[in-house]
């Protein structure tokens, strides 16, 4: 049990470094031809009509990585106070029971958004060209993601290996609006 | 029954510690599982809530804003506002404010407002004899002048919370006459509890400092005029000028200040991805909430409701305002704008309320729940750059929610004070 | 109490022709059924934008959805081809061509992606208006920037015209214009007036380059859960809502036309659509490429 959680560990610890490498390549590219759509109507008097919805695209994929990253480094932003009063063992069965809601969501975001890919694919994204199932194949793939750093918490938890991740001003810094 | 799904999963798993995005993804599910609707609409609504080109604005105003808290252009702004005002008396309280200020009209987050000026004002405040609290609660309160001076990427997610069809140039222009009155109240607040505290004042630098500070500053504060005049005069998008300040802030950073490593920049990028797909995933999530509380005319009950307690609108932007200051008590400032503005815009548009007004005043006063523990994120790095704990901070802080509390009333009851100044830049 | 509840969508506000077709069509329904069955409309796009709640009705989510043509072409091919541009001479040709056996036609190809037609109602003609001078030809429209949907064939109809075409959110036309960012857009009256453009392009010239009408559409299974009887019934309301509708839209256009006037704008009418038309030869070169297609061009041009 312990050696297969920790192989999850390791899988995991792999995918959430590349998807915040290809979220954060996803922000730059998008930076760029959004800038690019900008120089080209105001400096060369035309226009890129591709980049509004390749950028959409862009952000859709940048989010779902970037929103499953913050399931495994645990920065997504919950109200915390109940916990802080409780004794330990409350908090942790409390927060199991988070994990296992959280586990439910990720998996109906990958099979149904399994499903509106399939049952989009035959139409087609405008300008782009594209299978409109594209469009949801960031949620597909979030979920996935979701679904397995969740899956790897809730484990944790209940063979006991599960230590929080220590909460530093940094952190906080993150959990702007 | 379904109302208690939708509202009571919501709270339950709030309480126990799920995260803000995902009770709003969770309850709407198991609403949605409830009514017999195909569950699909929740995740067709999560995808395109955040499949819009508007929302762009958000992850390139906060992008931009960690590139120029990493490439040091927060830091030039503090230190130019320091040369001009510091030899007043708790000069650097006034100094933290006007840095605030400036640093405002550049940013649009208050969290990094927070860590930025805060950053580099609270321990100098510390080592000059300064309380730790004073510092903390003037850095906390003036960093709320970020939420208010454009650009504000919250006054974005207001516009489109309320169907998109509010002018975000017209918001981002209301916003300035509150923002600049609240600094200006905070300042006051400031200063008469440096002087009755006894706060020392710093030497004037000479006016060629202050020049060489001024010039040192201008790239980075010339953003400003990018920015504002750009979406103003309509050259630009909301978007489009966000994109632009990103790149602006790099080309300073790297090829004038020459202060950004490749490791800033990677830095700076992956926080920015943080930040923003956790606010963007909350407008997702709350984009199924939404769907559901418009299926459920949730408005409709409200309105009717609000109409039954009073038919002043004096009174029901009152209880608008006590209703949403405790909410911002215990949460966010964007997920509340998500959901409450679907339903308070209606009821306060029926009452005759200009939707910019609203929006103004909903910043404003969500701005100050960022204050408020146990949820008070700015308060939070702010006092954690102090390292004092929150309740140290807490001990002094009413004078400064007072100040914040008046500029909130006015603003509620002064309609001129947000709307005057778009109707003027309408009419040129 | 009403039995079944069918939940509609519509992306206009309350008081809209649209939304008060489908009311109207409610009203008879409930009426006919005892109140049975009520129709509920949801506006302002509460439910979502046109593309939205068109997947949510195709999913049986909501039961009825009132749309554009437009945001059916990348799902049904066919409203591609009737939603060309300087297709329909007039506003009665469309209406000739949506009441006889053409109409009927389209409508059997949204069935098999899960959507019943019930009403085709009117969306008005978009014309060209600028700041800068008064079209009458092709020519005058050289070199300026206009703003379009983004859409494939409002791009190439603008190059087929010697114009840019620049996709931008609508929001943003306003100041645009204003600014000289775009020289002009496109649309109906109403739109015309009500968002204001008028104030800085008082140029319109009534070239009606599209006309895509509005469909009201009810999901395939909802209307399987419909009697015969009540099936009959909806169809009948639904036909009678679109004659309301083309009358509430026509009201509209004169008075939004007469507004528009009073304001200061000037309204071309005497253009020669036939330099426009054979401009046109290069996007139905691209677009029609099917032999049904070309076909159905055909007989829409027939249609007397
Ligand atoms: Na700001
Ligand atoms: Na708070």
């Amino acid at each position: 049990m312990l050696a297969g959680i920790a192989a999850l560990s390791r899988l995991n610890g792999f995918l959430s470094r590349v998807s915040l490498w290809l979220a954060g390549a996803g922000l730059v590219f998008m930076t760029l031809i959004v800038f690019a759509q900008v120089f080209m109507r105001y400096v060369m008097n035309d226009s890129l009509l591709w980049v509004e919805p390749v950028a959409i695209l862009l952000m859709s994929w940048f989010i779902f990585l970037g929103s499953a990253v913050g399931v495994h480094e645990s920065f997504h932003m919950g109200f915390d106070v109940l916990l802080f009063f409780l004794p330990d063992s409350a908090g942790n069965w409390l927060k199991g029971l988070s994990d296992l809601a959280v586990l439910c969501f990720a998996i109906g975001m990958a099979v149904y958004g399994w499903q509106l890919m399939v049952r989009t694919w035959g139409t087609t994204l405008p300008v782009i060209r594209l299978p409109g199932g594209f469009g949801y194949m960031p949620l597909f793939a979030g979920g996935v993601l979701m679904t397995l750093f969740v899956l790897e918490h809730l484990l944790q938890r209940l063979s006991g290996s599960r230590a929080e991740a220590q909460q530093d001003a940094e952190d906080i810094l993150m959990t702007e609006a | 029954m379904e109302y208690l799904i939708l509202f009571g999963v919501f709270t339950l798993l709030m309480l126990i510690g799920t995260p803000i995005a995902f009770c709003l993804g969770i309850s709407s599910f198991a609403t949605v599982v409830w009514l017999g609707l195909p569950p699909l609409v929740v995740f067709q609504r999560l995808s395109a809530g955040i499949s819009v080109f508007t929302l762009m604005a958000i992850p390139f105003f906060i992008f931009a804003g960690d590139l120029m808290v990493r490439g040091g252009i927060a830091g030039r702004i503090v230190r130019f506002a320091g040369s001009l005002i510091g030899h007043v008396r708790g000069g650097l309280g006034q100094v933290n404010i006007a840095a605030s200020t400036l640093f405002g009209g550049i940013s649009g987050s208050a969290v990094a407002e927070a860590a930025a000026v805060g950053g580099i004002m609270i321990p100098q405040m510390k080592e000059r004899g300064y309380g730790a609290d004073y510092a903390v609660n003037v850095t906390s309160m003036a960093a709320l002048i970020a939420l208010m001076l454009p650009p504000s990427h919250n006054m974005i997610i207001y516009s489109i919370s309320g169907g998109g069809r509010i002018s975000i140039a017209d918001l981002f222009t209301a916003g300035i006459i509150p923002g600049l009155l609240l600094a200006l109240a905070l300042s006051f607040t400031a200063w008469i509890v440096a002087v009755r505290r006894g706060y020392p004042t710093e030497p004037f630098p000479g006016l060629a400092k202050v020049f060489r500070f001024l010039l040192e500053s201008l790239p980075g504060m010339l953003l400003i005029a990018i920015i504002f005049g750009g979406v103003r005069s309509g050259i630009f998008t909301a978007t489009e000028s966000s994109c632009i300040a990103v790149i602006y802030a790099l080309l300073v950073t790297v090829l004038v200040y020459r202060s950004m490593s490749w490791r800033d920049f990677v830095h700076a990028t992956q926080q920015a991805v943080r930040t923003t797909s956790m606010v963007l995933l909350i407008i997702g999530m709350a984009g199924a909430f939404g769907w559901l509380m418009a299926y459920l005319h949730v408005a409709q009950i409200s309105l009717n409701w609000m109409r039954s307690v009073s038919d002043n609108p004096f009174v029901i932007l009152l209880l608008i305002n006590i209703v949403l200051l405790v909410l911002g008590t215990f949460m966010d400032m964007s997920p509340l704008i998500i959901i409450t503005t679907p339903i308070f815009l209606p009821v306060v548009s029926a009452f005759g309320i200009d939707p910019v007004h609203f929006g103004v005043i909903m910043i404003l006063n969500l701005g100050i729940g960022l204050n408020t523990p146990p949820l008070g994120p700015v308060q939070f790095v702010a006092a954690a750059v102090a390292r004092i704990s929150i309740w140290e901070a807490m001990r002094s802080v009413w004078p400064f929610y007072a100040a914040g509390l008046l500029v909130l009333m006015l603003v509620t009851y002064v309609p001129a004070l947000s709307l005057w100044l778009p109707a003027l830049f309408r009419g040129l | 109490e009403c039995e079944t509840t069918l939940r509609s969508s519509d992306t206009h506000p309350d008081g809209y022709p649209t939304v008060e077709g489908v009311k109207a069509m409610a009203a008879e329904v409930k009426e006919k059924t005892g109140g049975r069955i009520c129709i509920e409309v949801f506006p302002s796009s509460q439910l979502g934008e046109e593309k939205d709640t068109i997947e949510q009705t195709q999913f049986g989510v909501i039961d009825m959805v009132r749309a554009s043509f437009g945001s059916f072409n990348d799902i049904v091919p066919v409203t591609q081809t009737t939603s060309l541009p300087y297709l329909y001479r007039s506003e009665d040709h469309l209406h000739k061509v949506l009441d006889g056996p053409i109409g009927e036609e389209i409508a059997g190809q949204f069935a098999e992606h899960g959507l019943i037609p019930l009403a085709y109602y009117d969306g008005g003609a978009r014309n060209f208006y600028n700041s800068k001078q008064p079209i009458r030809t092709v020519e005058d429209l050289k070199g300026m920037k206009f703003r379009v949907m983004q859409n494939d064939v409002f791009v190439d109809m603008m190059s087929a015209l010697g114009a840019n075409a620049t996709p931008m959110p609508y929001g943003e036309v306003y100041s645009s214009i204003q600014t000289g960012v775009i020289d002009g857009a496109e649309n109906n009256f109403p739109s015309y007036d009500s968002s204001g453009h008028a104030e800085v392009a008082k140029y319109f010239t009534l070239d009606q380059h599209l006309m895509v009408p509005e469909l009201v559409a009810v999901s395939k299974t909802s209307w399987e859960k419909l009697s015969p009887g009540d099936q009959e019934i909806m169809r009948t309301a639904a036909r009678n809502s679109a004659t309301l509708q083309r009358k509430l839209w026509a009201e509209q256009e004169k008075a939004s036309e007469e507004k528009v006037i009073a304001a200061g704008a000037e309204v071309v009418k005497d253009v020669d659509k036939t330099a426009f038309i054979e401009a046109m030869a290069p996007v139905y070169e691209k677009y029609v490429t099917t032999p049904e297609a070309r076909d159905l061009v055909k007989r829409i041009r027939e249609t007397q």
